[in-house]
Order: structure tokens, then sequence, then C-alpha cells
């Protein structure tokens, strides 16, 4: 028996690639196989690579955040890891149990948060929904009611227990999906962006909430393509890339890969796809990532620099004229977007 | 970085709590059915409509003097038109009802997103599906009784038989109807859209088991059908049991081959539900929508 909360070895997941979606991931080679025509010999069927060998040991107790942009494998890493999917090739533990083989062991070590207030009831209320889950965990009546409320009263859901979750707020009803998560007091907890969609204040709540349980000794996996996020709540990181964890340290150890380099900022108006072919082409200059601000012709361009005192006026340079206008610029310390970007060469939110 | 936190969860495996999560499935369902309204006014208003348009049909083809009732009624043996045509519509009904209601029912969860975090849990699955079951009979009961209760008040349709034998031909009819439903719960998980075989499931019972007409005027290949089809024993024993007192000696023809189809789509249901399981398992299907 393991003593991890959480180890996998080479998890490997492999999906039937769909026709013409260009899956930069498919991979011809792989089975299954299909049959085409009666008497045709078999053909292979390309497989599309979701989980590409990923290896993890989370410690008890850890935060560990897994890190990527939408469809780096995080989702189905933890598909795997509680038992909703199964992977191709090897394994992992969730508190000492095989996910293949003890299946129903590992659901009941886990507390999941996955598809945030979609996965309860809205046609119950946040109370019959408590009640619901607490009996598929198998908790016993008595446990479950005083557990039940238990939650209601952390939760902050006491005044509005019993109407309809349909009528709550999109944080309200991520609180009674988080509380369902935590019903049976499960030892580990996945949390699938348990933030996303909440409006800031909630956000900040929930993850307030995050800490609290790693207090109480909870060991949480935490998936987000929030890098702030990551960054204050986790011990470790693993980032994920095209199926791949290309980088796991603590956030300060990731930040410090890249500490000999600068980050500069700019804030520009007129933006076109030529100037960064220029920006690239200055010497100590790489990876520059651009991001539109909100509706208005606000660009913010991130570039890292071998040494900002020796680019910055090249960099002035490059981007007067046709339109282009500087409105701002920074020089900041490395954030594990920076790291992102420095690791994959490309923004997360890409 | 050890924690005091137990490795152990609440949970309490066993019997006693499959069973306990088994009526928590029930005691929802429930709670969801009666919190949409609208389903209880189609109640009402469905177990009239669709028989009388086949009552309807059957005055207007009968000619001016109601002749061509006599003649028809002749032909099935049946003393009340009426009622002979109410009880194969509503096997019709019933079977109809059931692809939608339990066929659909894993498939809704899965677009509402509600069927991965039950999935999530220990409990035995196909407890799920099970769980979809027992409302929708009690909810087919009270359709049923309305069906009745409304053609004995407007159309003076009287029962000549014992209420216990009909329900002991439907109880011995609930195996393959719903194990039929569960067959398909499980395929329209996998392939996601399933109206044409509702569709065609649909026509066999309406074409093949007589619900307006005695199979015996069918040409011989297609009695040959009908005798694979439960619901052709389900609407005749329950027409012996409802208008010609027919007891249990009399209905065992039908009763005995119920019994048989519905071991056989039990069966089915369930080894189809556990291979869906499997696929689900290996493609993901359960969380996609």
């Amino acid at each position: 028996m393991t003593d991890f909360a959480i180890e996998a070895k080479e998890l490997v997941k492999k999906f039937p690639a769909k026709p013409g979606t260009g899956d930069k991931n498919a991979d011809s080679t792989s089975t299954p196989t299909r049959r085409r025509g009666l008497f045709a010999r078999k053909e292979p069927k390309a497989m599309f690579t979701a989980v590409n060998g990923v290896d993890l040991q989370i410690e008890r107790g850890e935060i560990f955040g897994l890190l990527g942009p939408n469809g780096a494998g995080k989702s189905t890493t933890i598909r795997m890891l509680c038992t909703l999917l199964e992977p191709t090739s090897g394994t992992a533990h969730v508190n000492g149990f095989d996910i293949v083989k003890q299946a129903n062991d590992v659901r009941r070590s886990l507390g999941t948060l996955l598809a945030g207030e979609r996965s309860i009831y809205w046609k119950l209320s946040g109370r019959e929904n408590l009640e619901y889950f607490a009996a598929l965990y198998h908790i016993p009546a008595t446990v479950a009611k005083q557990r039940v409320e238990e939650l209601i009263e952390r939760m902050e859901l006491k005044e509005r227990a019993n109407e309809l979750v349909e009528k709550y707020s999109t944080g309200m009803r991520q609180r009674v999906a988080i509380a369902k998560a935590l019903l049976a007091r499960p030892p580990i907890l996945l949390l699938d962006e348990p933030t996303l969609g909440l409006d800031p204040q909630a956000a900040r709540r929930l993850r307030e909430l995050i800490a609290q349980l790693k207090e109480e000794g909870h060991t949480i996996l935490l998936t987000t393509h929030y890098m702030e996020e990551a960054d204050l709540l986790s011990d470790r990181i693993g980032i994920i890339d095209q199926g791949k964890i290309i980088a796991l340290d603590t956030p300060e150890g990731l930040k410090r890969r890249i500490d000999q380099k600068e980050v500069i900022r700019l804030e520009l108006t007129g933006w076109h796809d030529e100037i960064a072919g220029k920006l690239k082409s200055i010497s100590g200059i790489e990876n520059v990532t651009t991001r539109q601000q909100g509706e208005a012709d606000l660009w913010e361009v991130s570039l890292q620099a071998q040494n900002s005192r020796t680019a910055l006026p090249r960099i002035v340079e490059h981007i007067g004229g046709n339109g282009t206008r500087l409105v701002n610029m920074n020089i900041v310390k490395p954030s594990l977007e920076d790291v992102f970007i420095h690791l994959t060469g490309k923004a997360l939110r890409d | 970085m050890q924690t005091s936190l137990t490795p152990r969860s609440l949970g309490q495996p066993g019997i006693l709590s499959d069973v306990r999560a088994f009526q928590a499935i029930l005691g929802r369902e429930w709670r969801i059915f009666t919190r949409y309204p609208s389903w209880m006014i189609a109640l009402f208003i469905w177990p009239l409509i669709f028989p009388m348009l086949y009552i309807l049909t059957a005055r207007a083809l009968s000619g001016p003097d109601g002749s061509g009732l006599v003649v028809f009624m002749k032909t099935t043996g049946a003393s009340d038109f009426i009622g002979y045509i109410v009880i194969g519509t509503t096997v019709w009904m019933w079977q109809n009802i059931v692809l939608w209601d339990v066929g659909f029912s894993l498939r809704n969860e899965q677009m509402r997103g509600t069927l991965e975090s039950n999935w999530l849990s220990p409990t035995w699955r196909f407890s799920y599906l099970l769980g979809h079951t027992g409302p929708q009979i009690v909810s087919m009961l009270m359709f049923i009784s309305i069906t009745a209760l409304e053609f004995g008040l407007l159309f003076g349709v009287k029962l000549h038989g014992s209420v216990w034998m009909i329900l002991l031909v439907m109880l011995a009819a609930i195996p393959s109807i719903y194990g039929l439903g569960f067959a398909f719960a499980s395929l329209v998980i996998t392939v996601k859209e399933a109206n044409a075989f509702v569709f065609l499931i649909r026509g066999l019972v309406m074409i093949f088991c007589g619900i307006t007409f005695p199979i015996s005027l069918l040409p011989g290949w297609m009695q040959s059908i009908a005798k694979w089809l439960p619901q052709t024993y389900l609407i005749h024993g329950m027409r012996a049991a409802a208008f010609s007192n027919a007891g249990i000696t009399e209905l065992l023809p039908d009763l005995i081959p119920l019994l048989l189809f519905g071991t056989f789509w039990l069966v089915v249901g369930y080894s189809t539900f556990l291979w869906m399981e499997r696929r689900a398992r290996r493609t993901g299907a359960i969380g996609q929508y």
C-alpha cells in the first residue's frame, strides 16, 4: 500500500480522434482498430492522446495545483483518478486504492467537485440535495442529519437551505456542490476548476475555504487555469500541457526557474501582428505574448528579456509609428504565468 | 505532511446502506416528478385523447345504424368496443411512456450534469436506473386508473372482471416492459439520440400487437411476429381479465409468456447497462453531452 494520498505512474489516456478535427496529439499507430468493408484488413483507428504519461505523487495534507490551459489534460487526469475514466495504460492509487481494481474504495475516499453548479439537482432544495448525496455516500442516517446541518451552517446556506436550488445564485450553487463533496468527510478532495464562473468576491471566499480545508487535514488536488489561484493556494504545482506534466515544483521553485529573466509588460493601442515579428527579432527578447484588454483596442503585450535595460530602447523604436501607440510599460517580477510562457511558448489562456 | 484527518470517510458500506441509497433515489425522483405540475395535467388529458382517435374512427366506420360495431364485436369477441380499444391503446401508451421516461432517464441526467456526480458515489450504479422505475410505475398506475375512471364516467365502460386479475397481468408484464426500457436507457447514453428507435418500437406494438383489432386479422407471418412481442400477451390478458372475467387458469397462456419474456428482457436490460458502464469508463461517454 502506497503512503501517498495520490500516486500516479505513467498514466495514459487515449480517445478515438474525431475525424477532421486535426488533433495535434492524434496518433494513427495506436489501437483499437476498425474494419472497413467485409473482407478488408483491419486498419488502425486514429487516437487522440489526452494524457500522455503523467507521474504524480501527492502527499497527505498537501494542496497540489494542476495547472494548464483548456484541453491540456487536467480534467481527464482528474476523471481517471475519480474512477469515471479507465486509463489506457499506467496505474494510479488514491488513498492507497487502485483506481481500476478498487474503484469503490477510491470513490469512498474522495470528495469530488466536477461540473460545479451543474452537479446538483436544481429542482431540489439545498438541504434535500445534501440529504440525497449523504445517502449515496452511505453515511448512516443519524450521522448524515448532523453532517448536513453542519455543512449548511458552514456554507452560510441556513437562511435558504429549504429553497429550490434553481433560485440560488451561481456562488450559492457552487457552495452546495462543495458541501456535497465534503459530506462524507473524505480525506482527499478533487476540485476541478472550483472558482470557474464565480464573481470575484465568491471566488475569494471559496479560496479561503479551500485553505481552511487544508488546515483541517484534507489533501486537495486542485485544477485551475487561474495562475494567481494556483500560486496562492498550492503547496506544489504541476504544469500540464498537451497531456504531459512539463514542470513540477513549489510556486516559488517554479518562479526561480526564470529568475534570471525580466518580464516587460506593455500596453498598446493599434496592435498588428507584424510588430510581434519585429519584437522577437530583438536580441535577448523571447516569448512574446499578447492579450486584448476588454473590447477596446488596448493590448497587453508580455515579453521576457535577458536584460531589460538593453532591450527597452529597441522595443520603443520598433513599436512607434504605423498607428501603434505605447500607453504603458512596466518591468515586473516573473509570475507563474511567465513560467508557463517560458515553458510552453504560449499564454495559459490561449 | 501527515495530518490528523482519518483516512476513512464517514461512509459505511453494506447492503443496508445500498438499500437506503436506493430509497433516496426513489425519493428524489418522486420529489422532482411532483415539482412539475404540467405532468399532472398530462396525466388527465392523455388517457382520453389517444383512445378517442380510434373510438371516433370506429364510430365513423360503423355506418349510420352502427351495424359495423356489431360485426367488430363479433370478430373480436368483445362485449364493449370502447373498452377493447382503450386497453390496447393504454398498453401502447404505457410502453411509449416507459421508452421516453425510463429510456431517457440517464440521458436527461447526463445533460443536466448530475449523472457524473451520482456515478462518483460508491452506490451500486444500476440503482440509478432502477430508481427511475419506481415513481414511473406509480405514475403509470395512476395513469391507468384515471383512464378507467374517465372512460367509466364519460363512456359508461364497465368492468366485467377482477381488478386483481388485471393487476396480476400488469405485474407480469412489468419486467419485459421495463427491461426493454433499461436496455434502451443504456443505448441512449451511448448513441445520445434514439428517437428513431422509439418510433420503431411504438410502430411494432401498434401494428403487430393488435391494439385496436384482433391479431387473427393479420397475415400468418405477421401473427408469428406478434407472438414474439410481450405486449401482445399483455393486451390479450388484460382484455380477458377486464371483460371476460378470466381467472388465473384462463390467464396462464398470457402470464407464462409474459414472465419468460420478462426474464429475457431483464437480462438484456442489465447486460446492456453493464456494457454501457464499461464502455463509458473507456470512452468518457458519461460526461459527454
